[in-house]
């Protein structure tokens, strides 16, 4: 080993865990997503912002395949996103995903919401998944609570078993969108909280959110949607600091008061 | 329902009283379809000398109603997933099955699996019973197959993409997540569906199976007695309807983790 480093570049030397090349997406005559070319490396904490319709989630849904794209290219981990099933199934177990709405299984407890995949998508015995939702449920501060079915737990509290039911899957990135948007003000911190936590623990993570002191915090990029278009796509203190576009600026303006 | 769960001991979970009343219901039930002929049996004439007759009759259509209502069931969930299937054909298939058994009376439908069945598929032979039970199964199937697919069209969308997100394949999405929600949802209109069926159960008659009204008919009909036979009857079937709604009431109990009702 080398005793001289070179600087750490994230764009040259990794290859990237996520490749986005020219993608296009409509629904009906809309179009949604104009080729949008974009990478995603290990570790990072990416941020995705912009107007409401310009397409975010719309792109963060094509990158686990909950939507397809009409045409350009997307390749997670090596694995091109195509009409191959088996790519598919693949593909979702590396990508976790946080929703706006939790879209916790109601009929199940906490618990067994963090147990099911693992159990059912890597056939984990039940004593070792049970155990291992336990522990994810405890480092998302609901050890008490995991016998509770969502119904008797705060916006808070079940946006933060999903986020230990996507962990459970030990995924490779981590997809959120807009995972405080539906959560009382007086909850949003404990999610971002345990958000934050996962990025110092290395995890990455592509984030749509209008919370921009969680952006400038956590945030290595931020990703600017506008009507479908990547706008830009700058390191966080260029874009918050730095800011040339007018439009952005303008949005910034509107978004921070 | 409440009201049977209010005999159990306070400190029970809802689930412990609801299975609770499941239990005690099914034993009820089972209790009634040995033990009536004894209360029966001191009645005055013209049911006490019968009573062991009405019992059988009982039997066989608290028999005739499970194996047609746990068919149906089945049947209503393939036919639900099929007429929600991607490939049109399948589609059609059970739109056609369910057009075809809801515009057509039940009377017929027995009739015809009875009589037209061993004539279209040669070799087939099925006991009276057994055709009452093909024929009430695949009629409370096209009933069930509506009430489960509005069950399954309920369950939100976010549910099956949370499922998809997570790696589950579309069987388990379907299996662990859109259906228990989905019955849950389907259960009340299940149940209509069910009661009615025991109460259907009865057309059996006509191709010969000695089931509950068969006997009060044929007593009728022996006795000239048509108040004491009639009302017997009448009243069996009313303890039995009653019976199953409270199991099915607290089966709805059982699965309303979010105790909404
Ligand atoms: N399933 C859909 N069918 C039709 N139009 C859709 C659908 N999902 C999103 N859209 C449209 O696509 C555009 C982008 O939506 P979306 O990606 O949700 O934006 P954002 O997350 O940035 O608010 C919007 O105009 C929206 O109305
Ligand atoms: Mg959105």
């Amino acid at each position: 080993m080398s005793l001289v480093h070179p600087a750490p570049s994230p764009t040259a030397e990794r290859p990237p865990l996520i490749v986005a090349e020219g993608v296009n997406k409509h629904f009906g005559a809309a179009h949604v997503l104009r080729d949008v070319t974009t990478r995603f490396y290990e570790g990072e904490v990416a941020v995705i912002i912009g107007a409401s319709g310009s397409g975010k989630s719309t792109f963060l849904r094509t990158l686990n395949r909950l939507e397809k794209h009409d045409s350009g290219r997307i390749v997670v981990d090596g694995i091109e996103l195509d009409d191959s099933v088996r790519n598919l199934d693949a593909i979702r177990r590396e990508v976790g995903m946080v929703f706006q709405q939790f879209n916790l299984f109601p009929h199940l407890t906490a618990l067994e919401n963090v147990a099911l995949a693992p159990r059912r998508v890597r056939g984990a015995p039940r004593g070792e998944a049970i155990r291992a939702a336990l522990e994810l449920l405890t480092r998302v501060g609901l050890a008490d609570h995991v016998r509770k079915h969502p119904f008797q737990l705060s916006g808070g509290q079940q946006q933060r078993v999903a986020i230990a039911r996507a962990l459970a899957m030990n995924p490779k990135v981590l997809l959120f969108d807009e995972p405080t948007s539906a959560l009382d003000p007086e909850m949003i911190n404990e999610v971002l909280d345990v958000m934050k936590d996962l990025a110092r623990s290395g995890m990455t993570m592509i984030v749509v959110t209008h919370e921009m002191r969680f952006a400038r915090e956590v945030g290595d990029r931020i990703l600017f949607f506008d009507h479908g278009e990547l706008l830009q796509d700058a390191p966080v203190d260029e874009f918050f600091e730095r800011q040339r576009n007018d439009r952005i600026r303008a949005f910034l303006g509107q978004i921070t008061h | 329902m409440n009201v049977a769960l209010g005999v159990w001991p306070a400190r029970w979970t809802r689930q412990q009283r609801s299975t609770a009343t499941i239990a005690a219901s099914a034993a009820l039930l089972v209790l009634f379809m040995w033990g009536v002929a004894k209360p029966l049996s001191w009645l005055p004439d013209p049911i006490g000398p019968v009573a062991e007759e009405f019992a059988s009759g009982t039997r066989v259509t608290v028999w005739l109603t499970l194996a047609s209502g746990l068919s149906g069931i089945a049947i209503g969930v393939l036919s639900a997933v099929a007429k929600l299937a991607p490939f049109p054909p399948i589609r059609w298939a059970a739109d056609l099955y369910v057009w075809a058994v809801r515009g057509t009376p039940l009377l017929v439908q027995v009739l015809f699996v009875y009589f037209a069945l061993p004539a279209i598929v040669p070799g087939l032979q099925l006991s009276d019973f057994s055709s009452a039970v093909v024929a009430l199964a695949v009629n409370v199937g096209a009933y069930n197959a509506e009430a489960i697919r509005a069950g399954i069209v309920a369950v939100p969308k976010g549910q099956t993409e949370a499922a998809r997100a997570l790696g589950l394949s579309p069987v388990q999405t379907f299996r662990d997540v859109v259906f228990p929600q989905a019955f849950k949802i389907a259960l009340p209109p299940l149940v209509n569906n069910v009661v009615a069926l025991l109460k259907d159960s009865s057309l059996a008659y006509v191709i010969g199976v000695v089931e509950l009204s068969n006997v009060g008919n044929r007593l009728q009909a022996a006795t000239f007695e048509p108040v004491p036979t009639l009302a017997t009857t009448a009243t069996i079937y009313l303890v039995l309807t009653t019976v199953l709604t409270r199991i099915s009431g607290a089966i709805e109990q059982r699965l309303d983790v979010e105790q909404r009702r």
